[in-house]
């Protein structure tokens, strides 16, 4: 964070700010190209200096870094340490940096060899890799924007926090309850079933409001009834391999995966 | 006040002619639910619903709304926001009215709300007599609710073809005089709305094994109870038992700053008790740490402490909580485990 909680902003120059790619789809730097269309005075908030999805300059002078991706190579770390030394404010996101995302879904195979033989065929020695994980496993994180993709309002808010030197406030509790403040039939009075209970909020239920339930992209609330949350849905008839399915596609990632 | 009778094909020109003086809402379909909602079309108007999502206490008290919005560039001005349209609500149900009158006491005892009470002052309920029970999980009758003599501008009963309206106000005579070809009532039409209340109080249930009136006491003896840990393992903690409560009324504050970092808005938003950040304070502390502790002050909440406070008890028996928990924890389970146990001990 900046110093003290002093706004990182001063009025002479606009902060500086450079964004970055590991392991994803880069659907969050598209939602963030997306936003500063629907933005506009984010352009005249901030100076992008690197954003390889947007513009083909690329400064190494920056004081706030988005990353998005998981890390998912020891040679990764080694990029993300220089971003981390680099920048002031490093923030994750999307719910590959976040939590590892569908990546971390490598964690939970058999064997890492069968994943990169199931990827890339008889070319799999070309690539290497390692378990998947958040970047909070390899640098610290100031900040995190949950979410896959992210959400464009969140994200736009947590710009504003970043640069008046406040911690960004990412709601911790679930996103039934922004369901409710919706006035959404409830997924499960609907014959579907949903993480809702368990997953954060802060995309304003956008999956349930359109019909389906959640996935749990946002990662799950501090401190979620998981065990409550499989009597549900086994309740509402699914399968313990529908539900082990469900509760780790994007919230396979434990740091005991990583931590030999 | 006087009884009056509206036929029911008139209802729709009732409805339709305020249409230009007030925001007129009531219950809508959607999907298999109902829920309250501006009405476009009176046809769309259904008096009728079983029970709505959210309680119509959105309308006095909006899930998310502006109190003031401040400029820093230039000369420094805040500006208090009260969005307080002239507001109709059609079809309140009697355990309805009943949790407005414990909004009416909370929030205008201690520093009264002035962005609640003049929106309150500014709507009129039109309350409607339920003749069936909405379904399994609602409580009314144990509760006192399942009818209303006050609280009310207007209150239907439907008698077939025709509505029985009770006027419960000048307001509520206002609007019947003005919009609605209501005719006063005759002794045939007293005879068939007695007839229709006498008919409907034995479709309601009994559901708590006790007399409301020791319930207060009750909780007073539970606060110790284990059935609050039992309880804490099966709960979700998801909240949606306090957002959808026609009587809760706690509320979050924050601030929304435009990206120039000067000028934004305060706003306010439901907030829930069985949140794990909702009673977190300065220095991180949580003095209610664990679901088991947050799931007991709700309970107390609804059986104790507002009718100590305020004079009413913060359940109505409507029993959206029961509806809407996905681990199936009700007010009815709970408060008659809790007399079991309390008859058992004795």
């Amino acid at each position: 964070m900046a110093e003290n909680g002093k706004p990182i902003r001063q009025a002479q120059d606009k902060p500086k700010v450079a964004f970055f790619d590991f392991a994803c789809c880069e659907g969050c730097q598209l939602t963030v190209v997306d936003s500063l269309q629907t933005h506009l005075e984010l352009v005249e908030a901030v100076e992008i200096v690197q954003f390889r999805e947007a513009m083909t300059e690329k400064g190494e002078d920056y004081q706030i870094a988005f990353i998005e991706g998981s890390c998912t190579r020891e040679e990764d770390e080694v990029r993300l340490k220089e971003i981390r030394k680099q920048a002031a404010i490093v923030v994750a996101l999307g719910a590959c940096a976040h939590t590892g995302g569908v990546n971390a879904l490598k964690n939970i195979q058999p064997s890492l060899q069968d994943v990169r033989e199931y990827v890339y065929g008889d070319k799999w020695e070309w690539y290497n890799t390692y378990p998947a994980r958040p970047i909070s496993a390899v640098i610290e994180v100031d900040a995190f924007i949950p979410g896959c993709p992210i959400d464009r309002f969140e994200f736009v808010d947590v710009v504003k926090k970043v640069l008046l030197g406040k911690q960004p406030v990412i709601p911790d509790y679930p996103l039934c309850v922004e369901c409710k403040l919706k006035e959404n039939v409830c997924m499960f009075d609907k014959g579907g079933v949903c993480l809702g209970p368990i997953t954060r909020a802060g995309c304003d239920a956008i999956c349930p409001t359109y019909g389906d339930g959640c996935e749990g992209c946002r990662g799950l609330i501090p401190n979620p009834n998981e065990n409550a949350m499989k009597e549900v849905l086994v309740e509402a008839g699914l399968t313990v391999e529908q539900l082990m399915a469900k509760m780790t596609m994007f919230n396979a990632y434990n740091p005991s995966q990583i931590d030999f | 006040m006087s009884l009056w009778i509206v036929e029911k094909q008139e209802m729709s020109a009732f409805v339709a002619n305020m249409m230009g003086d007030y925001r007129v809402v009531g219950p809508l379909a959607k999907g298999a639910k109902f829920a309250f909602g501006p009405i476009e079309d009176p046809a769309d108007l259904r008096l009728d619903y079983n029970t709505s999502i959210l309680p119509p206490k959105k309308y006095l008290q909006p899930p998310e709304e502006r109190m003031m919005t401040f400029k820093r560039n230039g000369k420094t001005t805040v500006e208090t926001v009260i969005d307080a349209e002239p507001t109709v609500i059609w079809g309140v149900h009697t355990c309805d009215l009943q949790a407005m009158r414990v909004l009416d006491e909370a929030f205008s005892q201690g520093y009264p709300d002035a962005h609640y009470l003049r929106r309150r002052r500014r709507t009129l309920l039109v309350g409607i007599e339920c003749r069936e029970p909405c379904d399994e999980h609602s409580f009314c009758k144990s509760m006192g609710t399942l009818s209303a003599s006050r609280g009310y501008d207007l209150h239907l009963t439907d008698l077939g073809e025709t509505y029985a309206v009770d006027v419960g106000s000048e307001e509520g005579a206002t609007l019947l005089e003005k919009y609605s070809r209501a005719r006063l009532a005759t002794e045939g039409d007293m005879q068939r709305l007695n007839k229709v209340l006498g008919a409907k109080w034995p479709r309601f249930p009994y559901k708590l094994e006790f007399d409301v009136g020791e319930l207060p006491a009750l909780m007073r003896q539970s606060y110790n109870s284990p059935l609050w840990d039992e309880l804490a393992q099966d709960c979700l903690a998801c909240g949606q038992c306090t957002l959808v409560c026609p009587t809760c009324f706690c509320f979050n504050v924050y601030d929304e700053i435009e990206l120039n970092l000067q000028d934004g808005e305060r706003r306010r938003r439901w907030d829930s008790c069985q949140l794990d950040e909702f009673a977190r304070v300065a220095g991180d502390e949580n003095f209610r740490k664990y679901q088991a502790a947050r799931l007991r002050h709700r309970f107390m909440r609804k059986g104790r402490y507002l009718i100590k406070k305020y004079g009413e008890l913060g359940c109505v028996g409507c029993g959206r909580c029961a509806r809407s928990c996905l681990v199936d924890i009700s007010p009815v389970g709970v408060f008659n485990d809790l007399h079991r146990v309390k008859v058992k001990e004795a």
